[in-house]
């Protein structure tokens, strides 16, 4: 059994054991996509935590007794059983693999103490019909092993928040399939991060990718907390149709005496500037088109470009997921079985509107 | 629309131009003119002013050629291909600027009739459009040499030379030659405008179709990308520049022959001195090959009589041949590969399909582009043969008689001949056959039509110093109509531009321009604003230019600028499918960017979002 398993290990085939998260790491890795290094704690260190610790049982029968629709009463499982997780110690043998992990990475990345993002990756999550998003933790700037260890214990537990029990019940997962694992990477030394995606969100148009980026780390863009600057541009003629600048007011950086992020006003001058330059959007695009290509659906992607590395060894991609929205809604045919004739008689009687 | 008040131009017949064009009106045959009897139907009209055909004011006698489109395209929308819905547009001189109007839909019960028609006529031409083709060049070309073989008398003979009396009588004679040669020009004219349209409609039902398509399938692509799917690489429109790379290149292969084109000669004086060597001849051999027809394309759009064509202008393709000569000694290509930008469509094209999900998608996308291939080559290829090919030959026809006119002291000038429209010539025409059959010493009235012609080139002038309005009339609910839609790009956001453009707004407080993101790319640099192609010797390389329109007749400059701005050209312009086929950034149909930007001005030339910005004022 492994405790803990290196991205560059999995592919989607792997998620059983790694979350929907990390399989999707090791996929792009094989895939040729540049993702920051890191390794997967197992959904085998948890199944053999909650089995070892005896908490598994008591889990389960807390939440086959809660009654469905009830928020007090959900409230109060979620609190019990995250009570029983917190409390329950991690055995020797999975913290070893752990603090092994993080050294061979500190290694790789020829860094004494590497700050890491600390990631859950549920195994029912992402799946393209469901957006689990959100729905689990994530700890950024984590940096030495206890740190790793108390967060991989954190992810755990927010499996079992009120929103994460509530949302399974409502869309009938049973609770004892959902496994979790936790990714365990490199941060980037984000100077601009957000999100792209292979679809545009605003209109369903499968031949645009849309970026949307701002200062520092990407998670001012993925709460919504700072207007993104904007680009729209086509796959094919790699055309930016539409180029947004905002003023992007505060940024997501990382805090030294916090030990973790924190919100920081840009200066004025700066927040106007377009946070990515003209290179860089070609090669977020061509990424973002390798992705969709391998996966063969539309997907969302979070990037990052980190100020450590010099262009194009900068660009990391951080999280790729499936887009769930038009995915769903264009799925039938958009113009139906038509002839070419049809469709020249179709518009031979068309007429267009002008409103006065 | 009828409750928004603010939401309409004024009305045609209560609008007054400029008091310096008065007597305007007496340049253009009167159903050209607003008038009381069609006064409602046209009061509830929408005019708008076609910058496409007639950005300049408007010389009475190249009228013709609108004269002659305003029948032949309404009649294929109407009455022969049947466009369902669609009626004909129609046009009025307002000043010496004409306006056209796309006429509403006509009752359903006519619109069921024809929709009938549409089906069975038009699906046909699409089945057979190869053979159409060959028979359609075929009948033109014999148009244009029977035009081109039209005598214009030289000059008007003290006694009718011998061989016409005996030993029988011709029977008619220069004085009837003349009014002949006349007639024929202006039937021909108009059957070779007959032609233009045969397949035209069709093509850009076509267009539109495949571009709707395409939309559905793909929400926010671009205009360019649209274009590029369609557009062809050997078509006849790109063949005079071929030529000139032919001829470049055999030129630099001859010993000595390059440095004479390279001199600072004239082209005549090019030709003298090529014409002492063997090598020299042998290269003016190729060149009289490649001069009939791909030297008959002309330096502008074909429309107007000043323009002129390489064929007159020898200068301009011979500076042109003399820039690629010092780029092939660079060890530059001067060649675009045409195989090239082939598999570039192409590629283009399965790109697109390949992202299109579903197999009904994927298959109707394949019917519709194959629909519009088949027929889309006539967009590109009539062109040469019409506005430039049988253009230049009219004019030059027109000029023999221009030249005869001026031998018998009837004008100044042999192209004053264009300052009479073509019902007022046959009256100069038969005074002169007049004068000469009364006998010797009979007076012509010279003074009068000198007078006229004076007076007219005053008000042209004046006109052009005016800023004509954009639209008159009551804006529709609907069009249909799909040249209108294609070529002029009528839209709700252009009607409003138009309203927007109503008030007082001087070009100096104008910054920014809106017009088709043509070609990608987005760049800076200094403007050059050409009027007209012989301007072209002040451009500098890198500037942006900024001009009416361009075509094919323009290609070498697109290797020495940085961008192009045009004021006309609308969905697949010709400027348009140019610039793309360059590489070269472009925002096309802008309106007014010859009026706004000034020669030095720093502009910004954004192809991808279609906004030109100026931003610095020069001086």
């Amino acid at each position: 059994m492994d405790y803990i398993l290196n991205f560059e290990r999995l592919d989607k085939s792997s998620l059983p054991s790694v979350g929907g998260k990390n399989a999707s790491l090791g996929e792009m890795i094989k895939a040729g996509i540049r993702v920051p290094p890191g390794f997967a704690v197992t959904t085998d260190s948890y199944l053999s935590f909650i089995e070892e610790t005896g908490i598994k049982d008591k889990i389960f029968d807390i939440l086959s007794n809660m009654p469905p629709d009830d928020v007090e009463s959900l409230n109060r499982a979620s609190a019990e059983i995250q009570e029983l997780i917190n409390k329950a110690p991690l055995s020797d043998e999975i913290k070893t693999a752990i603090e092994e992990g993080y050294s061979r990475l500190c290694e790789k990345c020829s860094v004494e103490i590497l700050p890491v993002a600390v990631r859950s990756s549920a195994t029912a999550e992402d799946l393209p019909t469901a957006s689990f998003a959100g729905q689990q933790d994530t700890y950024l700037w984590v940096e030495g092993e206890e740190k790793i260890i108390n967060n991989v214990h954190k992810c755990w537990a927010s499996l079992f928040t009120p929103r994460a029990i509530d949302y399974r019940n409502k869309n009938n997962f049973p609770h004892e399939k959902v496994l979790i694992s936790v990714g365990v990477q490199k941060m980037v030394n984000s100077r601009t991060a957000g999100v792209m995606f292979t679809i545009n969100p605003t209109n369903g148009d499968p031949s645009k990718v849309v970026i949307e980026g701002s200062w520092g780390l990407g998670e001012t863009v993925v709460s919504g907390s700072v207007n993104p600057d904007k680009f729209v541009v086509d796959k094919v003629v790699m055309e930016t149709s539409e180029k947004t600048i905002s003023a992007k007011h505060i940024k997501c950086v990382y805090d030294p005496e916090k030990g973790g992020v924190k919100d920081i006003d840009v200066e004025e001058d700066v927040q106007s500037i377009c946070c990515l330059g003209d290179q860089e959007v070609k090669e977020l695009v061509k990424i973002a088109k390798d992705i969709e290509k391998h996966y063969g659906r539309a997907m969302d992607i979070e990037w990052a470009i980190d100020k450590d590395f010099s262009f194009p060894e900068s660009v990391f991609i951080v999280q790729a997921r499936p887009e769930t929205v038009w995915s769903q809604r264009r799925k039938g045919s958009v113009i139906g079985k038509k002839t070419g004739y049809q469709l020249l008689m179709e518009q031979a009687m068309k007429r267009i509107k002008i409103p006065g | 629309m009828a409750e928004e008040k603010a939401g309409r131009f004024p009305d045609p017949h209560e609008f007054q131009v400029p008091p310096e064009l008065e007597g305007w009106e007496e340049m253009y045959p009167s159903h050209y003119l607003f008038s009381k009897e069609r006064g409602e139907w046209e009061s509830n009209q929408f005019w708008y002013q076609d910058k496409i055909h007639a950005p300049e004011p408007m010389p009475p006698l190249d009228l013709i050629f609108q004269e002659a489109w305003q029948i032949s395209l309404s009649q294929y929308t109407t009455r022969v291909f049947c466009i369902p819905p669609a009626q004909g547009i129609a046009q009025r001189m307002v000043g010496p600027y004409m306006y056209i109007c796309a006429i509403a839909p006509p009752p359903d019960e006519v619109i069921g009739e024809k929709a009938q028609l549409f089906e069975k006529r038009v699906f046909y031409v699409f089945e057979h459009y190869n053979e159409l083709w060959d028979k359609w060049l075929t009948k033109f070309k014999a148009l244009g040499e029977e035009m081109a073989a039209i005598e214009i008398p030289k000059e008007l003979p003290k006694f009718v030379p011998e061989d016409q009396v005996l030993p029988a009588p011709k029977g008619y004679y220069v004085s009837y030659d003349i009014l002949e040669a006349f007639n024929k020009l202006v039937d021909q004219m108009f059957k070779g405008w007959q032609y233009h349209f045969e397949m035209l409609n069709l093509t850009y039902l076509a267009y539109l179709m495949f571009g709707d398509v395409t939309r559905k399938l793909f929400p926010g692509i671009s205009e360019s990308s649209i274009g590029k799917m369609v557009a062809g690489a050997y078509v006849s429109m790109f063949r005079p520049e071929e030529e000139l790379c032919r001829l470049s290149r055999l030129a630099s292969s001859l010993p000595g022959i390059g440095d004479i084109i390279k001199s600072d000669a004239s082209a005549e004086q090019k030709i003298e001195e090529l014409k002492k060597t063997t090598e020299g001849m042998k290269w003016i051999e190729e060149l009289d090959k490649a001069k009939d027809p791909w030297f008959y394309v002309s330096c502008g759009s074909g429309w107007f009589n000043y323009e002129g064509s390489w064929i007159n202008k020898l200068d301009i393709p011979f500076s042109y041949i003399k820039s690629y000569i010092e780029r092939l000694e660079k060890g530059e290509t001067i060649e675009r590969s045409l195989d090239e930008v082939d598999k570039e469509r192409d590629k283009t094209v399965a790109k697109y399909r390949e992202l299109i999900k579903t197999h009904d998608d994927r298959k109707a996308f394949n019917d519709a582009y194959n629909t519009v291939r088949t027929i889309y080559r006539y967009a590109e290829d009539h062109l040469f043969w019409v506005e430039h090919w049988f253009h230049t030959i009219w004019f030059d026809k027109i000029r023999g008689l221009g030249r005869l006119l001026v031998d018998n002291r009837m004008l100044n000038e042999v192209d004053d001949i264009f300052m009479f429209n073509r019902y007022e010539i046959p009256e100069l025409l038969t005074e002169l056959s007049t004068s000469w059959a009364l006998g010797v010493d009979i007076p012509v009235r010279g003074d009068y039509y000198k007078a006229k012609v004076d007076k007219r080139k005053k008000i042209l002038k004046a006109a052009s110093e005016w800023n004509p309005i954009p639209a008159l009339g009551v804006p529709p609910e609907e069009v249909a109509e799909p040249f209108t839609i294609m070529l002029w790009g009528v839209t709700t956001d252009k009607v409003k531009e138009w309203l927007k453009g109503m008030g007082e707004v001087s070009a100096e407080d104008i910054s920014e321009i809106k017009g088709f993101a043509s070609s990608a790319g987005v760049v800076e640099g200094a403007a050059r604003v050409l009027k007209l192609l012989k301007e072209i010797v002040d451009l500098k390389e890198g500037e942006i230019m900024v001009c009416p329109t361009t075509n094919p007749s323009w290609a070498p400059v697109f290797t020495k600028i940085k961008a192009a701005v045009t004021d006309i050209g609308g969905l697949t312009s010709h400027a348009g499918i140019v610039c793309m086929e360059y590489g070269v950034p472009s925002v096309t149909g802008t309106g007014i960017a010859t009026s706004v930007i000034k020669t030095g001005d720093t502009v910004k030339v954004d192809g991808e979002t279609g906004v030109v910005t100026i931003v610095k004022r020069a001086g």
